[in-house]
């Protein structure tokens, strides 16, 4: 932010960075074969639902066209609006198959439709969902401002606790594969995932 | 990623018109302000060495506020720090701010009192602090702190405590001299050297009175700035709206010994000016309501209407 801005405060609410969702398709399949972290076949994108019927038009063109495309390889498209007024555009791989590419592409034309429509800047992040060995529940989200991503493991049971040690061993496993998010401060957990 | 870039470039749009109008008046303030310490300065030169010392001694003491009015201001007004285990409401909505605000995360306090206000503090993003009091944590729904919360974040995000700082630090300066006036009255010296005192004096007061009517319109568009901010971060102007109404509702309906305790908690207006100054309190020096209302309420009527190519 420069001088420029300060001085009349004024701000924009950044778009989102060069895409790199991407990244996950090839990083899963390494964390599968060497490390026991298996796809669950779901993945969601959350956004800012602007309360107006441009946007409401917006997203519902987009649902069909994502349940349309992914009536090919059977992935199910929801939404659900969580208690902070976000909306969550949930992908479900079938039962039995699940696909990490699939679901890359199906949240990538979400998100590419809600930038092409001009509402860039209200894309939130993405949430891609794995289960480990142990049947621990893990996450890798995807944060578009920062085009970066980070894993996110919340700890057993109903307290808001993080494992943060599983996420840096994570870290190390996807080395290479992922760009993840260098300030770990910004490693922002999302409670209550419903994937 | 170049082409990635230009991708995404060409898909930008505005969601929200432009605030041109708020942005002239803002530039002419500052302008005045400028103006008004450019001749102020030049007094001080005018009336040579003495001056030399008070301005040394105003920039420790703006250092000072920079660096340090931080803490006191949270130890005056009992902010407590609170972790996401123990509000998790709250640090949620921050946390999701951030990440469309594309900051890193302030410090998050709770002020244990009724009153609903809310506040940010600190000079730079990475030692800002925001707060919420109880009152306000209990009043709103979680739509209307997000934009409340917003607007403390856009505070953060366009560094309001220190533009707020350095643009009062001639203010300051002139205040001082006045508190210190009696020193240069002690009449050891020529008739001129009075006559230069006695102008320095003058001039003090004049930049006082004048850069306090400044200071208060500067604020004031810092906060319209801010509400607008919080409207583009949160995408949501009437839910800041709907909280704004609850919030001076609240502060004016409240009972008599509600209003009491508003009295005597309100270490914001209490606590010494200096580390006043270092707040950016969603009510202090603020616009009327209405003002703030009918602001947002052009930006949700632009958003509505889905403006798409009448920027200018």
């Amino acid at each position: 932010m420069g001088l420029r801005d300060i001085f009349t405060g004024r701000h924009q609410v950044k778009g989102p960075a060069p895409d790199r969702l991407f990244a996950i398709t090839t990083a899963y399949v390494d964390l599968q074969a060497e490390h026991g972290v298996d796809p669950s076949g779901t993945a969601a994108i959350v956004f800012q639902a602007l309360a107006t019927s441009e946007f409401e038009s917006t997203i519902k063109d987009m649902e069909e066209v994502v349940t349309a495309t992914g009536g090919d390889n059977g992935t199910t498209v929801k939404t659900e609006d969580d208690s902070f007024g976000y909306r969550w555009m949930i992908l479900r791989s079938p039962a039995g198959a699940p696909s990490v590419e699939d679901l890359a592409v199906g949240i990538n034309a979400v998100s590419s439709s809600i930038e092409t429509a001009g509402f860039g800047e209200r894309l939130l992040c993405a949430v891609f969902g794995f289960t480990d060995a142990k049947g621990q529940r893990i996450y890798f989200i995807y944060n578009y401002k920062r085009g970066y991503w980070y894993p996110f493991v919340p700890a057993a049971g109903d307290a808001q606790e993080r494992s943060t040690e599983r996420e840096l061993q994570l870290k190390a496993q996807v080395g290479e594969e992922m760009p993840v998010e260098p300030e770990i401060e910004r490693w922002f957990p999302l409670w209550g995932i419903p994937i | 990623m170049s082409f990635c870039d230009n991708h995404c470039m060409a898909h930008r749009r505005q969601t929200f018109g432009k605030d041109s109008g708020l942005q002239a008046r803002m530039a002419l303030t500052l302008f005045l302000l400028g103006l008004l310490y450019v001749v102020f300065v030049g007094v001080l030169f005018l009336a040579g060495a003495g001056a030399g010392l008070i301005v040394v001694v105003a920039v420790v003491l703006l250092l000072g506020q920079l660096f340090g009015s931080d803490k006191l201001a949270m130890a005056a007004m009992g902010l407590k720090e609170v972790s996401p285990d123990e509000e998790p409401e709250l640090h949620g909505i921050i946390d999701r701010l951030c990440v469309q605000a594309d900051l890193p995360k302030p410090r998050v306090c709770v002020i244990e009192t009724n009153v609903p206000n809310a506040c940010a503090l600190g000079r730079s993003q990475k030692s800002a602090t925001v707060a919420a009091t109880r009152g306000i944590l209990q009043m709103l729904s979680p739509a209307e702190l997000e934009g409340v919360m917003a607007h403390e974040l856009t505070h953060v995000i366009n560094r309001d405590v220190m533009v707020m700082t350095l643009a009062s630090f001639f203010a300051s300066l002139a205040a001082l001299i006045l508190q210190f006036a009696f020193f240069f009255g002690g009449g050891y010296g020529g008739e001129e050297e009075e006559r230069e005192i006695m102008l320095v004096i003058l001039a003090s007061i004049v930049v006082y009175a004048v850069s306090f009517v400044l200071l208060r319109t500067l604020s004031r568009y810092r906060e319209f700035a801010a509400d607008r901010g919080s409207a583009v971060l949160t995408g949501r102007p009437s839910a800041l709206s709907s909280a704004l109404i609850k919030i001076s509702g609240a502060i004016e309906q409240a009972p008599s010994q509600d209003l009491r305790r508003v009295e005597g908690s309100s270490a914001f207006f209490i606590i010494p000016p200096r580390a006043k100054k270092s707040l950016m309190n969603i009510f202090a020096d603020h616009p009327p309501l209405e003002q703030r209302l009918a602001a947002l309420e052009r930006l949700e009527s632009q958003l509505q209407g889905g403006l798409t190519a009448t920027n200018a």
